[in-house]
This record gives C-alpha cells, sequence and structure tokens, in this order.
C-alpha cells in the first residue's frame, strides 16, 4: 500500500500508474472478448465505416469494429508482453542467481553466454530466432523473452554478488541455514526493487518489439489483431481512412508511454540515489 | 589498463560465440542448402546428383568439418553464396552498407542536433515549467516506436501539408547529392526522433551530476557568469555520457533500421535481412548477422575505449 | 539563451525537413523510363517462371514464335508468318531473317529446334509443357524454317507458343546451362543489372527486329509497398508504374498529373482446394463450400468492387452467364445439408495459404473466404507466405486450400491443359481429374470449328464448376499508372508491359 501511495504522489507515477492500470483494464477486457463488438465479425456492409456512435473508431476494410480490434489488439500484446517478460525474468533470475553464488566455470559460461546474446541489435536476434521458428504468436514470445534475458542476468547478478559477499549472508551460513534458504529469503529480498523496475522497462520495451514484429508479419497471424497489424493493414488506405493508422498509433504510443513513465517513477523511489536526474 | 586488456581479450571470444550462434541457427531450420536452392526441383534430382551437390556444398562432412570450413571461408571474407542473389553474400552485403552508415550517421547529426540543446536548456531550467515540458516531449520521444513515427510523419505531412516524402530509386550521395538528402531526410529523422529523446534525458541528467560538482559550484560562487560556467566547465564533463549513448545508438542503427527502410522504401541492410528471412536465403541471412554483430560489437569496444580516454578516473567494474 | 538556441535548431530541423520532403528537383536523366513495382521477378529461366512479376520482366527481354496483340489476335513475333497443314497436325513458321539475340547473333531454326526440346524434356521442368506434348519431332529444312510435326491434330498449339513460357532462347546458352542464370534473349530490351528486391536496369535494344523503342532503356526500382509506389508517382520519382492492389489504384485518378491505365484481364482468383487431402476429397464438401461462399462479396470487400464474377473461362468469346453455373449464387441451407451428407455437420478445420501481396488482395480474400466458410462450420487457419516460398508449396501441392491469382489465355485449352489432364504437369497442383475433365479437353484440342469448340468447353466449365475442385471467384483488372509525360502505352488483357516498346516520355 505505501507503495502504491509512493508511485501516485510521484508526478511520473502518477501519469504512468493511470495509463498502466487503464491499459491492463482494456487488455482484460479485450482478451476475454467484452468488446463493443467481435472483433472478428465482418459487417461488410458497413466496410470503411469513419467513427460514429456504433462503430467508436470506425470499421476496417472488411466492416470489423477497429475499437473492439483494438482491444483485442491490446490484450493481445499485453498477453505476448507478459509472457515473454514472465519467461526473461525468470530465466534470467535464475542463471543471475546461480552464476553468483556458484561463480568460477558456471559464472564464466553464463556470462560468456549472455555477452554473445548482448552481441546482437535486439531486434536482429528477435528476426533471427523467427527466422528459425516461424512467424507466430509464441515464437514472437520466446524471441522477446531470449532478447530480454541477457540484461535481467545482469541485473541480478551484480547485487547478488555484492548481498553474497556480504556479513549477513556469511552470518546466515555459519549459523548452518540451508543454501535454499539463504537464496530465497537474502537475496531474493534484496533484489525485488531491481527486478521490479526492470520488470516494467522490459513490458515497454516488449510492446514496443511485439508492434514491430508483428507490423512485419512475423508476429501475430491474421484474421487475430494485434496493433502491428492493425498499422500493417492501415497503410493502403491511410488516405481513405485514416482513423485505421491513428487510433492503433496512439495506442502503442500512449501503452508504451505508460510503462516508461511508471518504470521511471519507480526507479526513483526504489533507488533513491538518482532521484531526478533521469528526465 | 586491465580492463582495457579484458575487453579486447573478450572480443575476439564473443565474436567466436556469435559465429557459433548463427551457424546452428541456421541449422535448425528445416531443409537444407539444396532444397533452400533448388525448391521443389530438388525432388527430382537423382541420388547420385543429390550427393554431388551435397559434396559440393559440403554438407556431405560432419558438423564440426562444416563449421571449421565455413569460419575459415569467414576470415577470408568469403560469406557464402546468396540463393536469391546469385553473388558472394559480401558483396551485396557491402552494396547495401553504405545507405544504412548515412542513414545512421544523419540520424544521430539529427539527434545531437536536437537532443544536446534540449537537455541542456532543460537541465540549467530544473523543475521550471520549460522543464517539465522538455522532459515530457523526451518520454514520449522515447515511448513511441520509429516505425509508429514514420507513419504519422507520413500522414502528417501528407494530409496536412500535402507534403510527400520522396520515395523512388534510391541514389547514392556521391551520384546526386542533393536528390540523395531529399530521400533521406524523412527517415533520418524519423529514426533521429528517439536518438534525440535519449540524448535529451542524458544530456539533461548529466549536466545536472555536473553542475552540482564542487568544482562548478565553486566557480558560481566566485562570481562566473552562469552561462560562462556552462559552457566552459561543465559541458566538456557533461558530454561523457552523451557520447557514450550515442555510440552505442549509433552502433543499433548500423545493423540497419528495419521498419523504417520497410517503410521509407530505402535497400538498407534491414531490409535485406528481412527479405533474406522471407525468402530463406540462409546464407545471406548468416552473412548479413555475422557482419551486423560484429559492426556492433567493433562499435560498442570503440565507446568502451573512448569512455575510457575521455575520463580517466573511471574504473568499470565486472562485465562492463 | 537555452530557448534561443533550441529554437534555431528546431526551426533549421523543420526547413529540412520541409526541403527533403519536397524533394528536390531532379534533371531528368536522357529519355530512360523510370518504373516502379512491388514485387520483383523471381527468376529469369523464361521457361519456368509462373510468377506474374518474373514474366512482367522477361517478356521485356525474351521473345516467342508469336504473341498475342491487345484484341487477343495472334500476332507476329519471332516468326513473319505460319501455317497449319490441312490435317491441323503440322505447323510451319518462317523466322523474321532480322532477328538476333542480343549477343549478335542471328535467331536460327536451330535455337527454336533446341528451345522446344528444353521444354518438352521433362528434367527441364518447364511450365506450360504439357501444351506442346502433341509435338512429335521439330525439323529445320533451312535456317529460317521451323516445322513442328504434330502426333495429332492440335489447334490450341499455336495459341500456346504466344507465352513466354515458350521462349526461344539461344541454343549455345542451352548448351552451356546458362539460362536462368544470364538474360539474353532477343526482345527489345537487354538486361543490364538486376538486384534483387532492389533494382532492374534495361536498355533498350538498339538491333531489336520489332522496330524502333522508343525510349532508351527503362530503370526498375522495387518499392516494398503500393503507398511508396504512390508516393513516387505523386513526387515525380517515376514515371510509370504497376499497381496491383486496386486500393491504391483507386487512388491514381485523384491526382492530376496522372493517369490510370486500367484494362480487363484474363487472370482470375481463385481458391483452390486439394481433392487429394481429406476432406477436400469429399465432393459433397467441396460443393458446399463452394456454395458456402459469396463470389460477389468477396470482390466487393477484397478488391472495392473492382472486377467481375466469373466462371473459369475468362476469355472473351467463351465467358459464359454465371449464373448457370452451379451455386454461384451463395446457398447456405444448401451447403450446410451437402456438409451433413459428408459427415461433417459440425464441420473441420483446414488451412488456406496465400501469398503476401500476390496479389495484393490475397490476404483480404482468405479473411472474406474464412468469415464465410465459418457460416457452415468450416474453421480456416490462414497462413500467408512470401511468394516464392508460396509458389514451392504451391508446386508441390503442399495444401488444404490455397488463394492464387492464376494467369489466363486466350483459348481455354493452354490455359487449363496443364491443371485438368491426367498428364498435365501442373495435375500435382490441381490434384483432381476425372475422365469427362480429360475426354472434353482433348476433344476442345482437336476441334477446328469455332462454334463447336465452345459448347465443348461450355461444358468442360459447368463440369469442372459442379465438380469445385476449386472455387473461381472473380476477375480483375490490371492496372498501370504513368505521368502524363508518358504516351502511347498499350495495356493487354494478358497484363503484358510489351507495350512499353512504344511508349515516349515527352
Amino acid at each position: 500500500m505505501s507503495m502504491l501511495r509512493a508511485i501516485f504522489s510521484h508526478p511520473s507515477g502518477r501519469i504512468g500508474g493511470t495509463i498502466v492500470v487503464i491499459y491492463v483494464v482494456v487488455a482484460m477486457l479485450g482478451m476475454f472478448g467484452i468488446t463493443p463488438h467481435n472483433p472478428l465479425q465482418q459487417y461488410r456492409i458497413d466496410r470503411l465505416h469513419a467513427p460514429s456512435m456504433v462503430y467508436w473508431m470506425g470499421t476496417d476494410l472488411f466492416g470489423r469494429d477497429v475499437a473492439s480490434r483494438l482491444m483485442k489488439g491490446v490484450g493481445q500484446s499485453f498477453l505476448v508482453g507478459v509472457s515473454a517478460v514472465a519467461l526473461a525474468s525468470i530465466a534470467g533470475t535464475v542463471l543471475g542467481l546461480t552464476a553468483a553464488w556458484f561463480g568460477k566455470a558456471w559464472d564464466g559460461i553464463v556470462m560468456r553466454v549472455m555477452d554473445v546474446l548482448l552481441a546482437f541489435p535486439a531486434i536482429l536476434l528477435a528476426l533471427l530466432i523467427i527466422a528459425v521458428a516461424g512467424p507466430g504468436t509464441w515464437t514472437s514470445v520466446a524471441a522477446i523473452a531470449i532478447v530480454y534475458m541477457p540484461i535481467f542476468t545482469r541485473v541480478v547478478r551484480g547485487p547478488a554478488l555484492s548481498i553474497k559477499s556480504r556479513e549477513f549472508v556469511d552470518a546466515a551460513r555459519t549459523f548452518g541455514s540451508s543454501r535454499r534458504y539463504i537464496l530465497t529469503h537474502h537475496l531474493l529480498l534484496n533484489l525485488v526493487a531491481p527486478l521490479t523496475v526492470q520488470v516494467t522497462l522490459a513490458l515497454a520495451w516488449s510492446l514496443l518489439t511485439e508492434a514491430g514484429l508483428s507490423f512485419l508479419g512475423l508476429g501475430t497471424q491474421p484474421p487475430s489483431s494485434s496493433l502491428g497489424l492493425m498499422l500493417a493493414d492501415s497503410r493502403n488506405l491511410m488516405e481513405t481512412a485514416p482513423w485505421l493508422l491513428i487510433f492503433p498509433a496512439i495506442t502503442i504510443m500512449i501503452s508504451i508511454l505508460g510503462f516508461n513513465l511508471l518504470g521511471d517513477a519507480l526507479r526513483d523511489i526504489l533507488d533513491p540515489k538518482t532521484r531526478s536526474r533521469t528526465a | 589498463m586491465s580492463y582495457l586488456a579484458r575487453r579486447l581479450l573478450t572480443f575476439p571470444l564473443v565474436m567466436l560465440g556469435v559465429s557459433i550462434l548463427v551457424f546452428v541457427a541456421i541449422r535448425m531450420v528445416p531443409g537444407d542448402a539444396i532444397t533452400a536452392m533448388l525448391g521443389t526441383e530438388a525432388g527430382l534430382l537423382t541420388s547420385a546428383q543429390r550427393a554431388a551437390l551435397a559434396a559440393y556444398f559440403g554438407i556431405d562432412q560432419p558438423i564440426l568439418v562444416q563449421y571449421w570450413k565455413w569460419l575459415l571461408g569467414v576470415f577470408q571474407g568469403d560469406l557464402g553464396i546468396s540463393v536469391t542473389h546469385g553473388k558472394p553474400v559480401l558483396s551485396i552485403i557491402l552494396e547495401r552498407f553504405p545507405l544504412t552508415l548515412q542513414l545512421a550517421l544523419m540520424s544521430m547529426c539529427v539527434a545531437l542536433a536536437v537532443g544536446l540543446p534540449a537537455g541542456i536548456f532543460a537541465a540549467t531550467r530544473n523543475e521550471k515549467l520549460s522543464d517539465l515540458g522538455v522532459r515530457i516531449f523526451a518520454m514520449i520521444g522515447q515511448s513511441t516506436p520509429n516505425f509508429v513515427v514514420g507513419l504519422l510523419l507520413i500522414y502528417a505531412l501528407s494530409a496536412g501539408f500535402g507534403v510527400l516524402p520522396t520515395m523512388g530509386e534510391f541514389t547514392p550521395f556521391l551520384t546526386d547529392p542533393l536528390r540523395n538528402l531529399g530521400q533521406m531526410i524523412l527517415p533520418a529523422v524519423t529514426l533521429g526522433f528517439a536518438f534525440a529523446a535519449s540524448v535529451t534525458r542524458i544530456s539533461r541528467s548529466a549536466m545536472l551530476d555536473v553542475l552540482s560538482d564542487d568544482y562548478v559550484r565553486t566557480a558560481r560562487s566566485k562570481g562566473v557568469p552562469k552561462m560562462s560556467v556552462i559552457w566552459r566547465h561543465a559541458l566538456p564533463n557533461a558530454l561523457i555520457p552523451v557520447v557514450t549513448l550515442s555510440g552505442v545508438e549509433f552502433g543499433y542503427l548500423l545493423g540497419g533500421a528495419v521498419l523504417v527502410e520497410q517503410i521509407y522504401a530505402l535497400p538498407g541492410l534491414g531490409r535485406l535481412v528481412l527479405e533474406a528471412i522471407l525468402q530463406r536465403d540462409y546464407a545471406l541471412v548468416q552473412g548479413c548477422v555475422l557482419f551486423i554483430a560484429f559492426n556492433f560489437l567493433v562499435v560498442n569496444l570503440l565507446v568502451d575505449l573512448l569512455y575510457v580516454t575521455l575520463d580517466p578516473r573511471i574504473r568499470l567494474g565486472e562485465g562492463g | 539563451m537555452g530557448r534561443h538556441f533550441s529554437t534555431k535548431f528546431l526551426s533549421g530541423l523543420a526547413l529540412a525537413v520541409t526541403l527533403g520532403a519536397a524533394g528536390i528537383a531532379v534533371p531528368a536523366s536522357a529519355a530512360s523510363l523510370k518504373m516502379a513495382w512491388k514485387q520483383d521477378a523471381t527468376g529469369l529461366d523464361p521457361h519456368k517462371q509462373t510468377a506474374f512479376s518474373s514474366i512482367r520482366l522477361l517478356e521485356l527481354i525474351y521473345e516467342p514464335l508469336v504473341r498475342f496483340d491487345k484484341n487477343l489476335t495472334i500476332v507476329p513475333a519471332l516468326a513473319t508468318s505460319w501455317e497449319f497443314a490441312p490435317d491441323a497436325k503440322q505447323l510451319t513458321f518462317k523466322l523474321n531473317p532480322a532477328a538476333k539475340f542480343q549477343d549478335g547473333k542471328p535467331v536460327t531454326a536451330a535455337d527454336v529446334k533446341a528451345s522446344f526440346e528444353r521444354i518438352l524434356d521433362e528434367k527441364t521442368a518447364a511450365a506450360a509443357r504439357a501444351n506442346y506434348l502433341s509435338i512429335a519431332s521439330i525439323e529445320t529444312p533451312d535456317d529460317k524454317t521451323v516445322v513442328f510435326k504434330l502426333s495429332q491434330p492440335d489447334v490450341p498449339l499455336l495459341a500456346a507458343m504466344a507465352s513466354i513460357n515458350a521462349s526461344i532462347v539461344p541454343a549455345a546458352e542451352i548448351a552451356a546451362g546458362t539460362i536462368g542464370t544470364k538474360a539474353l534473349g532477343s526482345g527489345p530490351f537487354k538486361l543490364d543489372n538486376w538486384v534483387p528486391n532492389s533494382k532492374e536496369t534495361l536498355s533498350a535494344n538498339k538491333d531489336w527486329a520489332g522496330g524502333k523503342v522508343g525510349i532508351d532503356g527503362i530503370d526498375i526500382s522495387v518499392l516494398p509497398d503500393e503507398t511508396a509506389i504512390l508516393a513516387a508517382l505523386r513526387t515525380k520519382q517515376v514515371d510509370f508504374a504497376l499497381i496491383n492492389d486496386p486500393l491504391v489504384a483507386t487512388l491514381v485518378p485523384k491526382e492530376t498529373s496522372l493517369v490510370l491505365n486500367r484494362t480487363p484481364v484474363l487472370a482470375y482468383h481463385v481458391l483452390q482446394m486439394n481433392p487429394s487431402r481429406k476432406p477436400m476429397d469429399n465432393l459433397a464438401v467441396r460443393q458446399a463450400i463452394s456454395c458456402a461462399i459469396d463470389r460477389q462479396d468477396v470482390l466487393d470487400t477484397a478488391s472495392v468492387g473492382e472486377g467481375r464474377v466469373t466462371g473459369p473461362l475468362t476469355m472473351p468469346g467463351y465467358t459464359s452467364d454465371t449464373s448457370t453455373l452451379f451455386c454461384y449464387k451463395k446457398d447456405i441451407a444448401k451447403a450446410k445439408k451437402l456438409m451433413a451428407d459428408a459427415g461433417f455437420a459440425n464441420g473441420f478445420s483446414a488451412t488456406v495459404i496465400a501469398a503476401n501481396g500476390e496479389p495484393a488482395t490475397a490476404a483480404a480474400e482468405a479473411q472474406v473466404i474464412q468469415s464465410q466458410l465459418a457460416e457452415i462450420g468450416v474453421k480456416l487457419n490462414i497462413k500467408m507466405m512470401e511468394l516464392n516460398v508460396y509458389v514451392d508449396a504451391w508446386l508441390k501441392g503442399d495444401f488444404d486450400m490455397a488463394v492464387a491469382l492464376n494467369g489466363g489465355r486466350a483459348d481455354p485449352y493452354p490455359m487449363y491443359n496443364r491443371y485438368w489432364t491426367k498428364t498435365g504437369n501442373l495435375q500435382k497442383v490441381a490434384n483432381y481429374s476425372d475422365d469427362t475433365l480429360d475426354s472434353l479437353m482433348q476433344k476442345g484440342r482437336v476441334e477446328t470449328d469455332p462454334a463447336k469448340r465452345k459448347i465443348i468447353f461450355a461444358d468442360f466449365e459447368k463440369h469442372i464448376v459442379e465438380m469445385a475442385p476449386w472455387v473461381w471467384l472473380y476477375t480483375s483488372y490490371n492496372y498501370t499508372a504513368q505521368q502524363k509525360t508518358v504516351s502511347g502505352f498499350e495495356p493487354t488483357p494478358e497484363g503484358s508491359l510489351f507495350g512499353l516498346t512504344k511508349v515516349k516520355l515527352n
């Protein structure tokens, strides 16, 4: 609760938090199909209908309701984002912790592999993974997760190393606590702050990447809706039906902005050293 | 210098890892070089023809031998032959690279020209309304995917001002500089948008850092005018993180801007990778990825070296 | 200070944007036509290429013996005259004595013989091989005379030869095995440079026997989407462009400096089913699908109404009233009953493949069909593929269903023989044949009386629509757009760009 209060008393936290809350609500509605119209239903008689009372954001080439598709698309990107970030953070945390704890050869191997993954520009690595596995929703989840995993590994390993060398862990060790106890309780607790910040930023990044991949036709496949796919479909219709471009574009912008603002606020709150320095 | 030594030592190691990853990844794709080249016609081959082709491609040998041969080839600049282009992969990459390089340079110019003054301005007006404005703008810039910026820019220009982006056959800079710049300016602005936002943020926070340093405070208290403090004392030090950030971003851009090149119909490295992936031209995918990763690592290494040179106080820690 | 500084930079940037966006005037380079298209050629072997994008390029470089003009009458290309023996079992061509390949060597009867032997050789896997199977032997009494001896009367053979898939290539290049890697034809343009997915540079062939070409060459750029092509036309970056997407084509006439050429074409949009796979092997299932599809609706939605609903026969003189064909009016009740009869009252799932951008309406067609078939419980998954990957799968017959745009011919026999006869070389793609189709095709091939042929092919059309291996949807238009400064282009129903030989730039 105090955390929530802190977020909402921070200026960018307030804006970011609000956006994220709205975003999650829309995503949930979209995911469970609570939309004004069926997003797949083609009202072909009302093709390319401008925004109106019936179709809040107009209809597309097939007469599908843009608002409903947008909600469904938000749900889809959120699903991809959350799954990818969950995968990346779990794998990254496990790798980072074990690397720090066991050290030596294992540490060397893990960190060198992460170096290799970080040697690719992010979108390129994602493209390469999709080239191997073929396009699709779950491939994009895997691609985004693998691309972001090294960052989690590094974020976790650094603090884990310093905490490991600190006295209270030594103390715990001499008192005979089990390894698992030390890892889970002491280390993890001290990692919550950097991980929370990183998860928020990773979500922003994965929304961005998912949109890009779908735009290229390598993510979500038609007729499912995704924001990137909607933008790609809007290209040849930009002049006749600008609403097909404007609404998804603004949705993408605002949702990523929300997660970024929240991430920044969390960083300020959890890591007071950097307060007010980041714009 | 131990940091430098370690950095230089790990470079070939990481590069080796990259080459293994690329090599293995491509071989996990169903089908082999023969089906990739002949497609359906591969079905018409007799087993003797197939064996001959397998020997030609070297895929009749153990995977380790294949890797070793490929690696030797890479060292001699032989990245294989592209199936769709019927030409050596390296020559195709080198045809496309100048565009990508130019685009990266132009975007960096846009980003520095906008971001640096904006960041410094915001820092000097810390916590005032204009500072907030700059910060919000920077945040929006960082949160908008570049292809969304591109689409909105094209739409806004054509719907609002009747101005259209210049698209058509790409003209290299040396052939016709004016026409070339006409084609490149919008993509550069599009890519420079988010880049400028990052530069704004980092230069603002670096400037704030420096302004709170003791020597700057001392200078201020001795009555040196504010502007002079900012330009002569603070700026040089505040520039260090900006240089680092720009270098890293530049490294990214050298990998080709897939989406922006696609939107503006530019035949750069990014579109080349995308086409190669979509058309399953594996030699080309492999070559491009290796080339891009190499550039990326080299630029990052140079940035690190520059960082150490600029600021000898810095001792980069673990994993840097 | 800070404020001043940043405003200056921002206004400088705005200026740069305006300058760049306005596009700085470019000195027109001599008289080369600047052209743009979206889909690049996929290969250079004229005998093997089936993709429109390749054929569009190759018909500027290679020549067959005869070609169609804009009224689909057969006119001379490499041959100046031709003659059927009275029993229609022998076809003699006289070659144009002035015809030369682009390396300066004359086109001889030996080249014609070698080219057709290459096409007929099964190992070549030539696209139109099935159309020439009646050729028993080829004789070359002299350098400029070729005699095709036929195993049976075959009137459509002449029309079948008016195809880029029957191009005459140099015998020496066949022997050297360089067909497909080097483009050396006898046509109006030489391919100087090809950077796949980026550009082609063509120069006019000064020695072309067909006459003088009105332009010095063609610079083709491949622009990855049609909005970019339209933008390039508007900013006068290109003189001439191919447009595939009717959505974009309809925007062209709004621009006063541009002209849109809109030609009805023989090519047809079709939903191909694969009757070798379950449950499409069941006639009732195929018929149900045919009945469930509202063709006009597909046309109106995917192609913004640009086109007309068609049966299998799209050529002038053979088209029929579609309302007489089986289930050309959507009939959901009948479709549901057929599904139930076949034991699929609850429907089934299948995958439909479609190529990205070829045709431009492919993805949209697939989605409309998907939504229409959902009404009878057929759950369709759409798999979009890049063109060359799609063509691979298509040639192998590796699909449940496919959305396709297939080429038409001026005569039904060469158009459908490759799919719907037991020996057709695309039988693997069609995966359906029966005795009725075989015998009707055979009758149509040997019949010389046009009125009787018309009846034979009308029967063919009726039968195949009822057997419903494919669901023929509609034919559309071929679009090219050009600046007003370009004149003399003649489009053809085949969508050929051969008319570019007569184009002038003012």
